[in-house]
């Protein structure tokens, strides 16, 4: 187990970024956890653990990436569009969130964040 | 009589005006018609509004970088030819613009690509952008868009060779696109060589994927 696996949420002993642990639970009913860095966004950690999760602007604009968070804290300030909405309704854009606690996140979470903005009357692609 | 003679597909009537055959056949291949036309529209949109009018600003604010400017124009104008390969499609299938070029813009599949300085369009530059600056807006809108089409061009293979057809011609135009503002971008910004195989086009905006030649014109 890594120094960072040991002590999430902490910095590494080199003095680098913290890392925290990511649950992802996948529509087949499965779930990983995987190390995410705090200055990662979310998707790319998950990748690199090998999971296939979708995405497409990878500019946190199209909805593609959605998750529904489950629970943690998180970063979307790099997100082109992201509204305060869209955290009260529980919805991150995982291509541009960065962790900064430990997450649990239910992937393939588009169509529920298209429909979640639309009821507030926030744009949204509607083809995702 | 004709209508003794029922149309073969049983599903459009003998001379039936309110369903298409063009349609129902794509169904019958197992594409949901309806989202996919919701996809046309977001990429058309994304030609539209978010590259071909913000593409406008960008090549304006490239003075002095001739080179730069019209390869900008080559695909600004590319752009706006794919929103009109695109827009009959959209409607063959059943679907419309929104009546409101503001919602069609609110829904587009990519980000505007805003001239950097400009707090996504809220204000003019405070300072004026770089050159390596605005090759990066182009560089990244070019990615999402060819994310955008191959996604279309997925749905569509062995399915509905038209719109596949249509994607494909569009999608090869994005992959050129990407490979120019790499090849300005790397030694704009990082003094490197990216060769990306760019040869000016015939003329500015040529389309030679996307543009549709009239017959009458010998395909020229």
């Amino acid at each position: 187990m890594s120094p960072e696996e040991e002590h999430p949420g902490r910095p590494t002993p080199s003095g680098g970024p913290a890392t925290y642990q990511v649950t992802f639970e996948l529509p087949d009913g499965s779930s990983h956890t995987v190390p995410a860095r705090a200055d990662e966004h979310v998707l790319d950690a998950g990748r690199r653990a090998g999971l296939q999760l979708p995405s497409r602007c990878e500019q946190g604009w199209d909805l593609v990436c959605a998750v529904r968070v489950l629970s943690g804290e998180f970063d979307q300030s790099d997100s082109r569009r992201y509204f305060d909405q869209d955290r009260e309704a529980g919805f991150a854009l995982i291509c541009t969130a960065k962790p900064r606690s430990d997450m649990r996140v239910r992937t393939h979470q588009s169509r529920a964040m298209r429909d979640a903005r639309r009821a507030r009357g926030l744009p949204a692609p509607r083809g995702v | 009589m004709a209508n003794d003679k029922p149309h073969a597909t049983g599903t459009v009537a003998y001379g039936d005006v309110d369903r298409k055959v063009g349609i129902e056949v794509l169904r019958q291949q197992g594409i949901n018609v309806e989202e996919l036309v919701e996809k046309l529209i977001d990429n058309a949109a994304a030609e539209f509004a978010s590259t071909y009018y913000y593409y406008s600003i960008l090549r304006m604010y490239l003075a002095g970088h001739e080179d730069y400017k019209e390869i900008c124009e080559d695909a600004r104008l590319e752009d706006r030819q794919h929103y009109e390969l695109i827009l009959p499609r959209i409607y063959e299938l059943g679907g419309s613009l929104p009546y409101s070029l503001h919602e069609f813009a609110d829904r587009a599949g990519c980000p505007a690509a805003y001239l950097p300085g400009t707090d996504n369009g809220a204000h003019p530059p405070a300072e004026e952008p770089t050159a390596a600056d605005i090759l990066t807006v182009l560089l990244e809108s070019e990615r999402c868009a060819i994310r955008s089409w191959l996604e279309i061009c997925q749905i569509t293979a062995g399915k509905d060779p038209r719109t596949y057809d249509l994607a494909s011609r569009i999608l090869n135009e994005e992959i050129e696109h990407e490979a120019w503002f790499i090849e300005l971008l790397a030694m704009e910004r990082d003094g490197k060589v990216r060769p990306s195989g760019h040869f000016r086009r015939g003329f500015p905006g040529e389309a030679p994927y996307s543009r549709n030649r009239p017959f009458s014109h010998g395909g020229l």
